[in-house]
């Protein structure tokens, strides 16, 4: 028996490729605070949101952290825990953006509603399992403020790509 | 940009000014002082008793003086004297430790602003 591959499948799986591709060559970068980094890989997944849809911006995302944790050798390490959770945290926080009434949102309005979802998912899931520290709050104004210039940044880059590429 | 992206920025600034606002904002003054020898409470002081105070710790005495409502360490047989450069102390929550002797001092408003503070 053959698995049936459909176009989607393989719309995810090159746009995954690049993700993935970006999220590596950023790590090479270094982040002047823990945590904080421009996330550039974030913009293959809003685009393939405004072109294809929800799910298989949901899948990018998650295969992104999953394959980029692999080939930087983090995975399961408490780098990757964060990433995940911040993932699934913009993963769902997409989720909302979709339901947007009116004519919704565009690259930006995506990417920094994903972009403060991930920041809040990770500080939480790091509050909550590796630093239970009140002092750790301190930080969370800085972070969110790098989340949404790099939201809105990432969303900028988003909106230029989708305008310049003709949709698959 | 759509009225949902503006939206959007607006309540993630709102968010983000608020966030500002609420832990990086003073504290509130300080009105009496922990002491901690070897990580257990010692002894605790009030702010507005200005004196001097030697605590005995690992490798020696460490002197704390008490002035205005503010505390900070004056001498410690330590080596780096982070402990002395820390300076004063006054609000609630501020905190310097002398390490190698084991002594930490802590200010503590009149409500204390968490509950607990483990270190």
């Amino acid at each position: 028996m053959t698995v049936q591959v459909t176009r989607e499948d393989v719309r995810i799986a090159w746009l995954s490729a690049i993700a993935i591709t970006i999220n590596v060559l950023e790590s090479a970068l270094p982040s002047p605070l823990p945590g904080v980094k421009p996330g550039l890989a974030n913009v293959i997944t809003i685009v393939a949101l405004c072109w294809f849809g929800w799910a298989p911006a949901a899948w990018i995302s998650l295969l992104r952290v999953l394959a980029g944790s692999l080939l930087t050798g983090t995975f399961l390490s408490p780098a990757f825990i964060l990433s995940l959770s911040g993932a699934l945290a913009s993963v769902v926080a997409l989720g909302l953006g979709t339901l947007a009434p009116g004519k919704g949102l565009s690259a930006i309005g995506y990417s920094v509603c994903a972009a403060t979802a991930h920041m809040a998912g990770q500080f939480w899931v790091a509050y909550a399992l590796f630093i239970p520290h009140a002092a750790l709050f301190r930080l969370l104004p800085v972070l969110m403020t790098a989340a949404l210039i790099f939201g809105v940044v990432s969303g900028i880059i988003a909106q230029a790509l989708i305008r310049r590429v003709e949709r698959a | 940009m759509t009225v949902g992206d503006r939206v959007v920025l607006g309540l993630a600034l709102t968010l983000i000014v608020w966030l500002y606002a609420r832990f990086w904002g003073g504290g509130a003054a300080g009105d009496h002082i922990q002491v901690l020898v070897a990580g257990r409470p010692y002894q605790q002081e009030d702010l507005r008793r200005n004196g001097r105070l030697t605590i005995a710790g690992v490798i020696g005495p460490s002197e704390i003086e008490i002035r205005d409502g503010r505390v900070r360490f004056v001498s410690s047989p330590c080596r780096g004297k982070q402990c002395i450069h820390s300076g004063w102390l006054a609000r609630d929550g501020d905190f310097a430790a002398c390490l190698p002797n084991g002594i930490a001092v802590q200010v503590v408003g009149a409500n204390a602003r968490f509950d607990a503070i483990s270190f």
